[in-house]
């Protein structure tokens, strides 16, 4: 086992281990992260928003007589 | 969280809502490790489903007691709170299933383990997906409780999809 291996077994050992808290404790839990959580969020939102405005538009169909 | 509950069972008490049960990622937590969610969904069952503004008075309720709207949520404490009417016989069951729960000393419905995967798996977005397989992971629900509910909510086709994508090896 690698040490990057090694390192994410210790870290779903760890996450596993929340599971045991108490209900409240994990809404509390939850409650911490909440403002990263909402900084990640928006810096995706701003980041997709200047991705959008930076693709060119498709060409547009050329105009003509249209039928029904 | 807790000040969620209160008002919660307040609501009931009135007779605002029916029942309410909470779904989502805020009842998961109750069964599997915590995991990262910005709101709290809430089922509800309202006297007037038929009403175009079925929500009104769950809203009314919330700002006579300080709670204000913030887009579709009500906000309470650190919760923005989305109410969600029972929408499909699913959901339904899930209301009239739910369980108990204590929080922090007071009563809070919650929808029960088994129901909370069939309607992420009725849902079927990734994070959904996530959901189901944190329950299963977490053992508090079986493939075999799924595939039985899922079987009797019409959606036995999802569950074998879902089946065969995470579950096989």
């Amino acid at each position: 086992m690698t040490d990057v291996e090694r390192l994410f077994e210790r870290q779903a050992l760890w996450q596993r281990s929340r599971r045991t808290l108490s209900w409240p404790e994990k809404i509390r839990l939850a409650e911490r992260i909440r403002p990263t959580v909402q900084a990640f969020r928006l810096q995706r939102e701003r980041r997709t928003a200047r991705d959008a405005s930076a693709t060119p538009a498709p060409p547009r169909a050329p105009s003509g007589p249209t039928r029904d | 969280m807790r000040e969620v509950a209160v008002l919660l069972n307040a609501m009931r008490d009135s007779g605002v809502v029916i029942d309410y049960a909470l779904f989502g990622a805020a009842a998961q937590m109750r069964y599997t490790e915590p995991v990262a969610t910005l709101d709290a969904d809430v089922l509800v069952a309202v006297p007037a489903p038929d009403r175009l503004d079925v929500l009104g008075s769950i809203y009314e309720f919330c700002r006579a007691r300080g709670y204000d709207t913030e887009g579709e949520s009500v906000r309470v404490g650190t919760w923005p709170v989305q109410f969600v009417p029972v929408f499909s016989p699913l959901t339904q069951h899930a209301l009239a299933a739910a369980e108990t729960a204590d929080f922090d000393g007071v009563p809070f419905r919650v929808v029960d383990p088994v129901h909370l995967a069939v309607i992420a798996l009725s849902v079927g977005r990734a994070r959904d997906f996530a959901r189901v397989l944190a329950l299963l992971e977490s053992e508090v629900v079986t493939p075999a409780q799924i595939a039985g509910l899922a079987a009797r909510e019409g959606l036995t086709d999802a569950w074998e999809q879902f089946a065969r994508r995470f579950l096989d090896d």
